[in-house]
């Protein structure tokens, strides 16, 4: 017996994905415990003993361990991260204070900004006193405006040799352009502070733009210590039980790297999770060829949404977390507050749901810890939708009565409406929000979202899929077996991921052609970062089979905005340069409207990135599994809340390869109930996911 | 149910109304060119009812809510401009409806079944539109036909086609046509966005629905105002600002808000403001009703879906040929930065005047946020050999003011624009050809008070990549200290501008001591060895600051923010070696008080002991007993009886300048007045007026309903009755 595993450690839950080499994937899960490695433990536990093995014996077959965790994220956000001192340029001290004045406003919803009272939740990453200026200063084109004053900066890092500092973050102005001066202060610390772990800009967030690269350079110091010791436990303790293979962590961008080649840097893996999620639905859509997907995920809180093009998660530069702004690239997953906690409420006679949510504590009515607020959960249990009886493979009770008592007088009487049309209208209002967020992520770029598969992942994903789906004009969509730990399922399945990045500045005014060194620099950033992707990719395990993928940053000349377009070799020449303009007029076009673009404003390229992929085989899951299990029959609410459907209710932990069965009905699984309406068909394929379609 | 429409449909359709505004947004810094809309966010987008009515807005400068609105109702009373699917109209001219020339606007009609149901608008500061002055902005202005290119309202897009001819015209007339004709082009392609999300609602909805929506939307809005209007208790509120000089003459402009408040309604009056002037500062009716938009929306609307329903709850008096109301053909290029800014800063007073004596939103009311936009533009050829144009956005990381329960924010900015944003240092000097010698937090800036304001930031720079540039230096608030405080709080700094010639040398200050320029120097030019430094206006504060905690101000003192001779002068707290010397704080705090009144009142005649029913500010309370309803301070010494005309019974002291701590410089035509109990020294209020004129009476209250709201408030009632246990009592 060999195991596949992937873990991912959330808020609440870690969850553990196992394959067997039998084909069959199960997931389990354990409450997320303060020290987070014994949840993980725990949780490989429960795992062994469900296989009849002990710890070490299950431990000693693990063929591949694939791990995210937001641990990082946490210690940022309860400031339990490493104490961290950052040195920049003179004049320039208060760059994480005056925050381009965006922290204020960071982690506000759309309907908190226009409350002034709410700003300023987070404080900066690293507290002022803690923030060394030394005399030294670069120009735009990376020239030494006032040398480095070597005695200056050793003299301010004895000033903070009693502060009991662990970390040094080094952001100094236009290190991009030329990085002696932070290469020689990173020198200077290691004098200095000999056990410090060091960041510095230049190497960690390679970009322009002093603020995003200095939080992103900060977060990553702070995290740096935390973060190797967590690692390294985590290492030692699956090693000491038998564990042959390296663990591999989930970055942002999606891929996997052993926990070596993410020591120096954390950051990359801050926000994993979410990035695992996308990357789990982009793993089961390319053994199903679909190629184009809308990965969402709904939980209690929030409706997250990542997108698939052409196999590819689309990207972001830049997250906002802790109220900083992270410059990782990162998989873009937007994110509302609406989920099965989110409250209903009726005010002046309209009904507004979420983002305000119950959240688990008290959690929805019919949680009955106290909740007196009906929330989208209260709606599902009396529209019929969830069994009281049976939620959480029946672990938790369901109290009907309070959520009809919360949604009556709540919502129903406030209205003038019944108890059955106040929980659709809940639900209406609720699922159209999250359509209206699908609608964003795709129109607003220029895809149409028929040409997407739903993936339906989190608690709530199945049940509301069908409508989405309906909502967005598509005809079916998926809920993947793993969908309640598609995270999990993520770390396990993910390729070999690493990006590097190069920033450039080369502006094209119209009719000219840039100078053979400008062609220079390009071709010589290409390769360096091709280079730097590769070698990383062979530490990591990668075989011959590294795929790497060139994009360029260009905008027109005056824009602030830019897009990315792909690169098909390390030379740079004017052929290329105009391969690429054209390619970069066609997407922009694509988007903006035939005619938008403006080629006569000449070009601006910013910024060279390179991504490279190692395949990582995940298994072959040929599964076997069981029929679907007719239980019963309730009336569930479809559409119309006069009349509710007798709908058939299936129950099962692993559907097998084949299995049908047709709406209106409800399949249960353990953890999720997929909703399939009348007039669709529910179909299991041989992964055990379930395909929910429209019926010819 | 509702007229027409039921609860879920409107919801839906509500929320997909609210995205649309934020895709137009999207769609806009997407395509534009100008760092103002890319990275600053001074612009705007909505849509509109047929008439005008503003139904959904983005988060951008909340100043312009009305603007499109206005071109609107222009457009339905002129004949001559017929209206036809596909048309989009472009105009700027203040007389009719913009802000200021700058102010490029473009509206579009949608249209379903035949019939126009709705209008798309977007606008965005553009760096340059003509005029005599490089930026458009002309000190020496006498009328508006010196200043930038006027559009009335013209059709840019007639069914669908581009007017090549008349976009020639236009960018013409720019100094910048690149820059200009890329972001008409960003409006085109939002209106473009407006227009295709809602036909898909039409078409899903039917526009009978959706113009039910779009009026219920409005409606919504108007209700819960009038419940937030309900919940504040009436009486007349007053608030005035200045600006100081016109491009002209350093002579002194007021913008004076008399607010009345009753029941559901609100009534601003802003008849006591100066004759407009005879320079740029100047704004049209159009710039006051957006002052006024951004002043109620931000600080009344804070929960309310931003429209027409909350605009129309006010009633707005103002006779024509007041500097906020002037008549053609007078100069106003400069007008969001000056008398814009400077009637929402009264305006917002007054409003939190008002907020200050509601028991339910008391802890809500804000001292004055970034009292004024100094301007630095600049322009000739820059380090790509282009012609350039740059608007500096970086002035609006000024404090924000500090909250009747806490301190402003450092570098906050305007509450105005609620996601206010400044671009990075390197993304400046990599566009424009600039060199910053420092972006920081300025010490001493911030509006003393128990809760301090936020400090102002301050930059210096000087050329980067260039030998030489024209720039553009002007402000008000350099002889006004527009952040005022509240309850007792002080004003945060005046701005301070400045200049050195030959000052710099390899990316640093040869001599720190520059000459100091005054509010409007105008066009000057700069070489790479000049430098230009300026720090912007702290935020106002709450309250005493001599009953600041005096941790807090060790702490302030640690991190720099306040210097530790201001700590002793202004707060009465002495900082030894780092920590709080709390024996020495208390001596001097209690020598303060004394110094501030003299003897202390100790007459048991004057005393109220009833506990208060509710309090109009941080040490005013409202107290009844055998003797009538009165005014007392914390102390429980009789200010007023019967009406909340307090000032005559306290101690005041007027001013013409400053201790020097506070970095406020008063013009010549003004003065500072401090109220204080006479039986505790405790600073109870602080007016900023003309030299020759006391204000009026700031919040006189209808003392009845005043009783209402506290007395239904009965949670409240606790945080009150500390007035009788506090400490201050002069013994502090």
């Amino acid at each position: 017996m060999g195991f596949f595993v992937g873990t991912d450690v959330g808020g609440t839950f870690t969850d553990l994905w196992v394959c067997a080499s039998d084909g069959r994937a199960r997931v389990f899960k354990s409450p997320t415990s303060r020290d987070v490695l014994g949840g993980v433990r725990e949780a490989i536990g429960i795992a062994a003993e469900s296989y009849g093995l002990s710890f070490r014996e299950f431990c000693a077959q693990i063929e591949r361990f694939g791990h995210g965790t937001t641990i990082g994220l946490n210690a940022l956000l309860t400031g339990s991260a490493a104490r961290t001192a950052v040195i920049t340029t003179r004049g320039f001290g208060d760059t994480l204070e005056i925050a381009r004045m965006r922290r204020q406003t960071a982690g506000l919803s759309e309907i908190e900004y226009t409350d002034a009272y709410l700003r300023n939740q987070f404080g900066p990453l690293v507290p002022r006193r803690l923030v060394v200026e030394v005399d030294e200063r670069i120009d735009a084109n990376g020239a030494v405006v006032t040398p480095l004053d070597e005695n200056q900066a050793r003299q301010a890092l004895r000033e903070l040799n009693g502060a009991g500092v662990e970390a040094i973050a080094i952001c100094t102005l236009w290190s991009t352009q030329n990085p002696a001066h932070e290469k020689r202060l990173r020198d200077i610390v290691r004098e200095e502070l000999p056990d410090a772990f060091i960041s510095a800009s230049h190497e960690i967030s390679p970009a322009v733009g002093e603020y995003g690269r200095m939080c992103t350079t900060a977060a990553n110091a702070a995290l740096g210590p935390l973060a190797g010791q967590y690692l390294a436990r985590l290492e030692a303790m699956l090693r000491d039980a038998g564990m042959q293979v390296p663990v591999l962590m989930m970055t942002c961008s999606g891929g996997v790297l052993p926990t070596a080649a993410l020591n120096d840097r954390p950051v990359f893996g801050l926000n994993s999770g979410p990035a695992a999620g996308v990357m789990g639905s982009q793993a089961i859509g390319e053994r199903a060829g679909l190629m184009n997907i809308l990965a969402t995920d709904i939980g209690g809180t929030s409706f997250d949404v990542g997108v698939v093009v052409g196999g590819k998660p689309i990207m972001r530069s830049e997250i906002v977390l802790a109220g900083a702004d992270i410059r990782v690239h990162s998989i873009d997953v937007e994110s509302i507050g609406a989920g099965g906690g989110s409250i209903a409420q009726v005010q002046f006679g309209e009904l507004r749901v979420g983002p305000r949510s119950a959240g688990a504590n008290p959690g929805p009515a019919c949680y009955g810890r106290g909740g007196v607020e009906p929330t989208a959960t209260d709606a599902d249990l009396v529209l019929g939708v969830l069994d009281p009886d049976n939620f959480i493979g029946g672990r938790m009770k369901l109290d009907l009565e309070a959520a009809q008592r919360a949604i009556t007088e709540r919502v129903a009487r406030p209205l003038g409406v019944s108890l059955m049309e106040a929980a659709w209208a809940i639900r209406e209002v609720l699922d159209n929000r999250m359509a209206d967020l699908l609608r964003r992520q795709t129109i607003e770029r220029g895809y149409d979202p028929r040409d997407f598969a739903l993936f339906a992942n989190g608690g709530a994903g199945p049940s509301h899929a069908w409508v989405l789906s309906a909502e967005l004009g598509l005809d079916s969509f998926i809920v993947p077996a793993t969908a309640t730990a598609v995270s999990a399922f993520g770390t396990g399945n993910s390729d070999l991921g690493f990006t590097a990045e190069h920033p450039i500045y080369v502006r094209v005014r119209p009719g000219a052609v840039p100078s053979e060194k400008q062609f220079a620099q390009i071709g010589e950033a290409i390769r360096s970062m091709t280079a730097e992707v590769r070698a990383n990719l062979e530490r990591a395990g990668a075989k011959a089979n590294a795929r790497i993928t060139r994009l360029m940053a260009i905008r027109f000349r005056g824009q602030t905005h830019s897009l990315d377009v792909e690169l098909e070799a390390d030379a740079f020449g004017l052929d290329e340069l105009r391969h690429a303009t054209a390619q970069f007029e066609e997407q922009y076009n694509g988007l903006f409207g035939h005619g938008a673009a403006f080629s006569r404003a000449g070009y601006e390229i910013l910024a060279m990135r390179a991504i490279g992929k190692g395949a990582l085989p995940p298994p072959a899951l040929a599964t076997q599994g069981e029929p679907l299990k007719r239980v019963k029959q309730r009336k569930v609410v479809f559409r119309d809340p006069k009349t509710p459907v007798d709908t058939a209710i299936y129950l099962t932990a692993f559907p097998e390869p084949g299995a049908t069965a047709e709406g209106p009905c409800i399949i249960e699984f353990p953890g999720q109930s997929v909703v399939v309406p009348p007039g669709s068909k529910a179909l299991a394929d041989e992964f055990g996911n379930i395909h929910v379609r429209k019926s010819a | 149910m509702m007229q027409g429409i039921n609860a879920v449909s409107f919801e839906v359709i509500r929320n997909r109304m609210v995205a649309i505004t934020e895709e137009m947004r999207i769609a806009l810094q997407s395509v534009s060119g100008s760092p103002t809309v890319t990275e600053a966010s001074d612009f705007f987008t909505g849509l509109f009812l047929p008439d005008g009515s503003v139904v959904s807005m983005g988060f951008q400068v909340a100043f312009q809510a009305p603007v499109s609105g206005t071109v609107i109702r222009h457009i339905n009373k002129s004949a001559h401009l017929k209206v036809r699917e596909g048309d989009m109209f472009i105009g700027n001219d203040p007389f009719i409806g913009a802000l200021h020339q700058n102010d490029v606007q473009m509206i579009g009609p949608i249209h379903a079944d035949g019939k126009i149901i709705a209008w798309a608008g977007v606008q965005a500061h553009q760096t340059d539109v003509g005029g005599m002055d490089f930026a458009s902005w002309c000190p020496k202005a006498k009328n508006v036909y010196q200043e930038g290119i006027r559009i009335p309202c013209v059709k840019l897009i007639d069914r669908g086609e581009l007017r090549e001819d008349v976009l020639e015209m236009i960018v013409t007339a720019s100094r910048l046509p690149d820059a200009l004709g890329l972001d008409i082009r960003a409006f085109i392609a939002t209106i473009n966005v407006a227009r295709s999300r809602v036909s898909e609602l039409v078409s899903r909805y039917g526009s009978e629905v959706l113009e039910a929506a779009m009026r219920r939307m409005i409606d919504s809005s108007a209700t819960r105002m009038r419940s937030r209007l309900a919940d504040l208790p009436d009486g007349d509120f007053h608030a005035c600002d200045f600006i100081e000089h016109d491009g002209h003459e350093n002579r002194l402009y007021k913008l004076d808000c008399r607010l009345r408040k009753r029941g559901e309604e609100l009534l601003l009056d802003y008849s006591g403001s100066s004759k407009q002037a005879p320079g740029f500062i100047n704004a049209t009716r159009a710039g006051l009703m957006g002052g006024v938009s951004g002043s109620v929306l931000t600080t009344l609307a804070w929960d309310i879906q931003w429209n027409q329903g909350i605009l129309n709850a006010v009633q707005v008096v103002a006779p024509d040929g007041l500097i906020c109301t002037a008549q053609f053909p007078a100069p106003v290029g400069a007008a969001t930065v000056e008398t814009v800014w400077s009637i929402s800063n009264a305006t917002m007073l007054a409003l939190n005047k008002l907020l200050a004596a509601s028991p339910a939103y008391r802890r809500r009311a804000q001292a004055v946020s970034d009292g004024c936009m100094a301007t630095f533009n600049l322009g000739g050829v820059n380090q790509y050999g282009e012609p350039f144009g740059l608007h500096l956005m970086d002035p609006i990381a000024a404090g924000s003011g500090a909250w009747a329960c806490k301190d402003g924010i450092d570098a906050g900015g305007p509450i105005t624009s609620p996601v206010p944003a400044i671009a990075d240092v390197e993304k400046n000097e990599q566009a424009s050809p600039l060199f910053y010698l420092h972006r920081r937090l300025a010490r001493d800036t911030a509006g003393a008070g128990k809760f301090r304001g936020g400090l102002s930031a301050e930059v210096a720079l000087t050329l980067g990549g260039i030998e030489h540039a024209e720039a553009l230096i002007m402000t008000h608030g350099a002889e006004m200290p527009n952040t005022q405080g509240l309850a007792g709080g002080f004003p945060g700094c005046t701005v301070r501008q400045s200049f050195g010639r030959g000052a710099v040398k390899d990316g640093r200050l040869l001599n720190p001591e520059l000459q100091a320029l005054g509010p409007k120097p105008g066009l000057t030019p700069m070489t790479r060895r000049d430098v230009f430094a300026v720090t912007w206006q702290g935020g106002g504060g709450w309250g005493d600051p001599i009953e600041r905690d005096t941790e807090a101000v060790g702490r302030d003192v640690a991190v720099g923010a306040v210097s530790g001779e201001a700590a002793r002068t202004i707060y009465g707290v002495i900082v030894r070696d780092g920590s709080v010397d709390q024996e020495a704080s208390k001596n001097e705090r209690r020598t303060m008080r004394e110094q501030r009144v003299g003897r202390f009142v100790t007459d048991p005649e004057k005393f109220c002991k009833a506990k208060a029913m509710g309090s109009i500010g941080e040490a005013l309370f409202v107290a009844r007993d055998e003797r009538g309803t009165h005014v007392v301070t914390k102390a429980g010494f009789i200010l007023a009886t019967g009406h909340t005309r307090w000032r005559s019974g306290a101690v005041a002291r007027t001013y013409e300048q400053l201790p020097p701590e506070h970095r406020i410089t008063l013009h010549e035509g003004l003065a500072v007045t401090a109220y204080f109990c006479p039986a505790s020294g405790t600073l109870l209020g602080l007016d900023v007026h003309e030299r020759a004129a006391r204000p009026p009476e700031d919040a006189v209250l209808d003392l009845a309903s005043f009783e209402r709201l506290w007395q239904s408030e009965a949670l409240r009632q606790h945080d009150v009755s500390s007035h009788n246990e506090g400490e201050d009592n002069g013994s502090d």
